[in-house]
């Protein structure tokens, strides 16, 4: 399989005050396309950090981010916002959707983000549909003009997995995406991302602390002190 | 596109940032209505300034005036061509008036304005601002009818006598009746302005006549002489003068020209003519007061050197524009603070909107947002702010204006005292004025200011790193 995207000697450290924190020291990783990779490790390990690196919503110190071996973290602002848009999908913890608007209209929205106003009134009937399609498949059918806060925190998940893949990207980032949800809500989230890896073909990396979680990805690393420490093969 | 929508889903959610623009809306419409009133007040006392005197007025730099008027006019006309509409020779004089009131004179400064009628009334408004005791509109003349002679007390004796048979005696008390009435009823009628003659009460009691249609009155006046002496002459009230601004309506008494020239020994003997201190000039409508008022100088300057000044009746009238176009922009300025007030309140409320949406700011760059795409969403949010402040704020004012005089009685009837006191500018209703360009400056000066209070946070929220927008709880 070829490698879809990848982590070389990825460093960050953040700066508290005035003493630098190292976060990463030189994280190799790397996915293939359409492979499920969980990232293990405890709380401030450096997970998040690095997922972020990935998707371009932060620039590391050194080392650097391929994708299909090349190299992306620095492209110029213009276009790493457009990959945030289009290659990659996010997914949070806290689900982050916009509180003002509706399940419907947070699914459109990197639609809405990509398109201006014109290219929006030409194609509203097609992005409306894509948004609409996408709820219902993660089982938000009945929802679309909900708010936010008139959904239960399952559903939020599942309408911001709508919203990430709404844009058709290649690489899923999730956060903790059952982080914050009872055991049976997460098993369900956890077995719609699994399926819409599967039909999809969507190369996924999941960041859980949680091993029970990451025993159902196709392959496990473990990040531990800044660096991945061991490859553990995923027991199926 | 996800710009238009948040800034109009922001603006649909965020009510503390409506409050916000209440300033910028009290602020529009304030100056709205303060210059459509200020405008409706320059604009109205323009009008009435303008209709008391002429376009031009060519003013003889001696008090006693030029006695070949008729040249004077003559070259007038030459030099204005057909921009000259009509012409009024007049003798303008200092003086004071003197008339009884019950047991007592009264006595008080005047201007004494002796004129042809019907010249005076084609060089300006001076016949539409004629009324008799009634209010009702009367001719320009200062002819005195045989109504207001029978009006006096000898004259309603001398009808009385008429029903009886005539003999001797009564023939001799006629005689000495029509003296008497002539006493009474000077031959020459006067034209006086009506702060002079009336008492007013307010509180829409009708204005008490002091010197009544058809009473005597005395003018005093400085005669042309070596030494200063003063002339006396006694004319009827035929009518009275009142253009609404109180500056004339209390001072202006006019008389007959040639009546003023006799008293005032200004009759030249050998030609039989009087002199005149003033040329006014009615102007065709279109044409250039200031450059021909110059023209005229330049051809007054040839017939005598510096005997003439010809002003335009804004020239004539410059510190009293000039003073409301102060107070005007003065007032403006002042004014416009309070929207840079609102604009300051504007940009508090939208920090802490920006910090309150860190998240969102974070959310919305994880999908893909641009720097400058996140930092147009506040920035349109300010100017929808904005649009909506100036916009209810335009409207508000200009309702106010339109129903000002309804307002302004529902708050006497509240206070109960008049607000708006006709009496002080003779106006029964509150004149206004709306210009379109005023009232679009205002509303373009709200929105900049808006969209200026706005850049700041919007920057700030621009600038913010999306990793740590996203862990901001």
């Amino acid at each position: 399989m070829t490698t879809h995207i990848a982590a070389l000697g990825l460093c960050k450290s953040y700066r508290k005050g005035k003493i630098e924190v190292p976060v990463l020291h030189g994280v190799d990783m790397e996915a293939s396309r359409g492979e499920l990779v969980a990232v293990i490790g405890a709380s401030g390990s450096g997970k998040s950090t690095m997922l972020h690196l990935l998707g371009l919503l932060d620039q590391p110190d050194g080392g650097r981010v391929e994708l299909d071996g090349r190299r992306i973290d620095d492209r110029p602002d213009r276009e790493r916002d457009l990959m945030r848009n289009r290659t990659f999908g996010f997914i949070f913890q806290f689900y982050h959707l916009l509180p003002e608007l509706t399940a419907l209209e947070n699914v459109m929205m990197p639609h809405l983000i990509r398109s201006g106003l014109f290219a929006y009134i030409k194609e509203r009937k097609a992005i409306r549909r894509d948004a609409e399609e996408m709820l219902e498949r993660v089982g938000l059918g009945h929802r679309l003009t909900h708010q936010p806060s008139e959904l239960s925190g399952g559903e939020m998940q599942r309408a911001a997995i709508a919203r990430a893949l709404v844009g058709r990207p290649e690489v899923l980032l999730a956060d903790e995406p059952t982080g914050n949800l009872d055991a049976a809500t997460g098993q369900g989230v956890l077995e719609l991302l699994r399926d819409l890896n599967r039909e999809r073909g969507l190369t996924m990396i999941l960041v859980t602390h949680d091993q029970q979680i990451a025993n159902q990805a196709d392959r496990v690393v473990r990040l531990a002190e800044g660096r991945i420490e061991e490859w553990v093969p995923a027991l199926v | 596109m996800y710009k238009y929508l948040l800034c109009w889903r922001y603006l649909r959610t965020r009510y503390i940032a409506l409050a916000s623009v209440i300033s910028v809306m009290l602020g529009v419409a304030t100056m709205i209505v303060v210059n459509s009133v200020m405008a409706g007040f320059a604009d109205k006392m323009r009008d009435r300034l303008h209709g008391v005197l002429a376009d031009l007025i060519v003013e003889s730099s001696s008090f006693e005036g030029f006695i070949n008027y008729e040249e004077v006019m003559a070259r007038i006309k030459d030099v204005g061509g057909d921009d000259i509409l009509a012409m009024a020779p007049t003798m303008e004089t200092p003086g004071i008036i003197r008339f009884k009131v019950g047991p007592e004179y009264r006595t008080q400064p005047v201007q004494i304005i002796g004129v042809h009628p019907e010249d005076r009334a084609k060089t300006g408004d001076f016949a539409e601002h004629l009324f008799d005791e009634q209010g009702n509109p009367i001719p320009p003349s200062f002819a005195v009818s045989d109504e207001l002679k029978a009006r006096s007390p000898a004259g309603q004796r001398l009808r009385e006598l008429r029903q009886e048979e005539p003999d001797a005696f009564l023939d001799a008390t006629r005689e000495y009746l029509e003296k008497q009435q002539d006493d009474q009823v000077p031959t020459h009628g006067a034209i006086v302005g009506y702060a002079i003659a009336t008492y007013h009460l307010g509180n829409d009691k009708p204005d008490l006549f002091l010197a009544g249609m058809g009473s005597k009155i005395s003018l005093a006046f400085p005669k042309h002489g070596r030494t200063p002496e003063a002339g006396l002459d006694a004319f009827t009230v035929v009518g009275y003068f009142k253009s609404g601004m109180s500056e004339y309506d209390s001072t202006h008494v006019y008389v007959p020209l040639e009546q003023l020239q006799r008293a005032r020994n200004l009759i030249d003997p050998e030609s039989g003519k009087g002199a005149v201190n003033q040329i006014q000039i009615k102007v065709r409508e279109g044409a250039d007061l200031d450059v021909l008022a110059d023209k005229l100088q330049l051809g007054m300057e040839k017939l005598a050197e510096k005997r003439f000044r010809v002003w335009t009746w804004e020239q004539k009238q410059g510190p009293l524009l000039a003073a409301v176009a102060i107070e005007q922009s003065i007032l403006n300025i002042l004014l416009f603070f309070i929207i840079a007030v609102a604009g300051f309140g504007i940009l508090a409320i939208f920090s802490m909107i920006v910090v309150e949406k860190t998240r969102d700011i974070g959310i919305m760059k994880a999908l893909g947002a641009s720097t400058a795409g996140v930092r147009n969403i506040f920035l349109g949010y300010g100017l929808l702010l904005g649009a909506v402040g100036s916009g209810v704020g335009m409207i508000g004012g200009l309702l106010f204006v339109r129903y000002i005089n309804e307002i302004e009685k529902v708050l006497s009837v509240i206070l109960k005292h008049k607000v708006f006191d006709d009496s002080i500018y003779y106006f029964d209703r509150i004149p206004t004025l709306v210009e379109p360009r005023t009232v679009v400056a205002i509303v373009a000066g709200a929105l900049f200011i808006a969209v200026m209070a706005s850049v700041w946070p919007a920057r700030r929220a621009a600038k913010m790193h999306p990793v740590r927008a996203l862990r901001y709880e």
